[in-house]
């Protein structure tokens, strides 16, 4: 956030109110007067995780759907962190084997085709669990949440753009999914940061080789808001990446690619329209070689 | 013997002056990769290293250095150990306990303070010392009314920074509460692990007994205590997820034993359990070969071993490979692991005491209830 009012301004955004998303941090979602100071702009503050909470609360049907889906899609996430674990350890030895250049380049290929095949069904399976709940109950028999995300939708219609914090991830995309804000934001100006940027993606990585208890495979949670296709956004990069493990970097490329794995890291920017990039400033990008290289602009 | 040391001594006893500025420019013990020299200057009639290792005999003598008025001893120890000490300093035929005069690193215990020896390649772990960034939780106490000690307990509840009563928090009962606050940084470990998300936000119920050695011991009051009193007492006043999985029973030494005890009195109700150096003295034939305290454990234990069930679905363990316990310990992971429960095991090079219980509460708690750290991104 702290280069915020810089990028706003190079972005051109239109004067005007913003509207804001900060669900990503739960209790603390109306905590916005650091966003708002940054800005310097009137802010409304779309207030989804509380939203939902008091949906959920008024509306015990809903809220016991919502709960059986969040169960499924952990289970889900369990399973295929599971099947990943064997799948990713076997890329790495394969990637670091060597011998005929030939044989272990196939080997290499294939390792990480079944990789990307394990992402690709995890992926489908994640989105079927959604879809599966959104057909289960009609939104006008649902009427607090219809109004809700009526008015929210009417809130960003009338913004000049909106702003998506950080925080929780997996709260954050929930709530925006649940509120159907997607169409929306895909007709405003959108200026988001950390987990904020990587809901626009296609797909979400999430990644930490600092736990406690060490790394942790990368793993994909599922489909993003698709509002810059083309890209992963990997936030915290400094922090969370073991950037000189070439092997491991040079994975989470090739296996993420087409889509550019892109670093944001304190101080990066990145101004997109649509696939395009107007400006990468201080960005960088994951690379096949396992390096991390300045991301260009119009990429 | 330390190079630097022989280099003191080298061309015949070094003069006071000598002597005085080696000590201002060294650091004592005088740690070298694979092994430490520990350093006495006073007069003496012997001086033992005492240092409580298992394998190592419980006193290792001091050489004399001349007429230096300087003692040495060197033991191997070897990367990354940490070990307490003292000196036992023989004058007149009587032997004296003193903390080494020239370390100023000492750990503290219920019992007094120990001086601390940190071999080539230990480090203090950054998260056991205060954050500034990170917001702190509070300490408050609450009585139980206790109608099987016939009395009022008290307990030392800590609340996250941030508590919410609209909120439901995972709970940790910890065993020797107050010793884990005072002795292991239990609060500020708390609040770091919490502050970087390593652990989620969680209340923490410390008790303390008045008669630790029997109600500890494997005491069916005491699991009945904390099972049926304590726990509806907790879940009463405070918001707390209420499914055993989301409730852990901590303690170290005779603590270990009695939160064992508790799990497997009460099945089904505590689904994780954090046991550090358990005193699980057991015997495979005839009597056990420690104290009769251990005489209730021993019995618990043995009959633990044969119908161990499944105390919690989850388990961590750790346990210092210089004390004794380590075989007791190694032995239940085996029993416990044949049951089918997800257990992890650590061994520290260290020993039974505060700060090795300190250092594994990182891996421990996080490994228990892992923290959103994960899914967070700001």
């Amino acid at each position: 956030m702290l280069n915020l009012a810089e990028a706003l301004d190079a972005s051109g955004l239109p004067d005007g109110p913003l509207a804001v998303i900060s669900a990503g941090w739960q209790e603390a979602e109306a905590d916005i007067d650091d966003v708002r100071e940054v800005t310097g702009r009137t802010l409304e503050d779309l207030r989804p995780y509380q939203r939902a909470n008091d949906v959920f609360k008024a509306d015990e049907r809903l809220a016991d759907a919502y709960r059986v889906r969040q169960d499924r899609l952990k289970e889900q996430q369990q399973l295929y962190r599971q099947r990943l674990k064997q799948l990713a350890l076997a890329a790495l030895q394969t990637l670091n084997a060597d011998g005929d250049a030939e044989i272990v380049a196939a080997e290499q290929r294939h390792a990480i085709a079944q990789l990307r095949a394990l992402d690709r069904h995890h992926l489908h399976r994640t989105e079927s669990i959604h879809a599966e709940f959104d057909a289960s109950f009609n939104s006008s028999s649902h009427s607090l949440l219809a109004d809700q995300a009526r008015e929210m939708n009417e809130i960003i219609d009338r913004s000049a753009g909106v702003l998506i914090t950080g925080g929780n991830i997996v709260v954050l995309l929930n709530r925006m999914r649940l509120f159907d804000l997607e169409a929306s934001l895909a007709d405003t100006h959108v200026a988001a940061w950390s987990a904020g940027a990587m809901v626009l993606a296609e797909r979400i990585v999430l990644f930490h080789d600092r736990m406690p208890l060490g790394r942790r495979n990368p793993e994909i949670l599922g489909g993003g808001l698709g509002l810059a296709p083309g890209y992963v956004f990997l936030a915290d990069v400094e922090r969370r990446l073991r950037q000189r493990d070439r092997l491991h970097v040079g994975l989470m490329s090739r296996r993420f690619s087409p889509d550019v794995c892109v670093a944001l890291d304190s101080g990066s920017q990145l101004l997109l329209e649509g696939e395009r990039v107007d400006r990468a400033e201080a960005t960088r990008r994951l690379s096949h070689d396992g390096r991390l290289t300045k991301l260009g602009a119009a990429a | 013997m330390n190079l630097a040391l022989r280099r003191l001594l080298r061309k015949g006893d070094p003069s006071n002056e000598e002597i005085d500025a080696f000590i201002a420019e060294s650091e004592f013990p005088l740690v070298d990769e694979n092994d430490v020299t520990f350093v006495f200057r006073g007069e003496a009639e012997a001086v033992y290293l005492r240092c409580w290792i298992s394998g190592l005999d419980a006193a290792q003598p001091f050489q004399k250095l001349g007429e230096t008025g300087l003692w040495a001893a060197t033991i191997e120890l070897p990367r990354g150990s940490r070990i307490e000490y003292k000196f036992d300093v023989v004058r007149n035929g009587h032997g004296e306990l003193i903390l080494d005069p020239l370390n100023p690193v000492i750990a503290r215990d219920p019992f007094g303070a120990n001086s601390v020896c940190q071999a080539y390649g230990y480090e203090r772990p950054e998260w056991t010392e205060i954050d500034p960034e990170a917001r702190t939780g509070t300490v408050e106490a609450t009585e139980i009314e206790s109608a099987i000690f016939k009395g009022t307990r008290e307990a030392s509840v800590y609340l996250p920074a941030r508590f919410r009563r609209n909120r439901q928090y995972p709970l940790l009962i910890v065993h020797d509460g107050l010793d884990y606050l005072n002795f292991a940084d239990l609060k500020v470990v708390l609040d770091n692990l919490i502050h970087a998300l390593e652990i989620p936000q969680m209340i923490v119920a410390m008790i303390q007994s008045p008669d630790r050695l029997k109600e500890y011991g494997a005491d069916d009051r005491h699991a009945s205590f904390v099972a049926e009193e304590l726990l509806p007492h907790l879940l009463d006043r405070y918001p707390l997820v209420d499914e055993p999985d989301a409730r852990c029973v901590m303690g170290a030494s005779f603590g270990g034993v009695a939160s064992l005890h508790t799990a497997w009195r009460h099945p089904g109700v505590f689904g994780r359990l954090l046991l550090q150096s358990g005193s699980f003295a057991f015997s495979d034939i005839g009597r056990h070969q420690r104290g009769p305290v251990f005489d209730p454990v021993a019995e618990f234990m043995n009959e633990f071993r044969e119908t161990p069930g499944c105390p919690a679905e989850r388990i961590y363990m750790s346990c210092g490979i210089y004390e004794s316990l380590i075989y007791e310990n190694r032995s239940l992971v085996l029993k416990l692991q044949a049951q089918g429960i997800d257990v992890r095991f650590e061994e520290a090079r260290d020993a039974h005491n505060w700060e090795n219980w300190r250092d594994r509460l990182r891996s421990g708690l996080s490994w228990l209830f892992p923290g959103p750290q994960w899914m967070v991104y700001e």
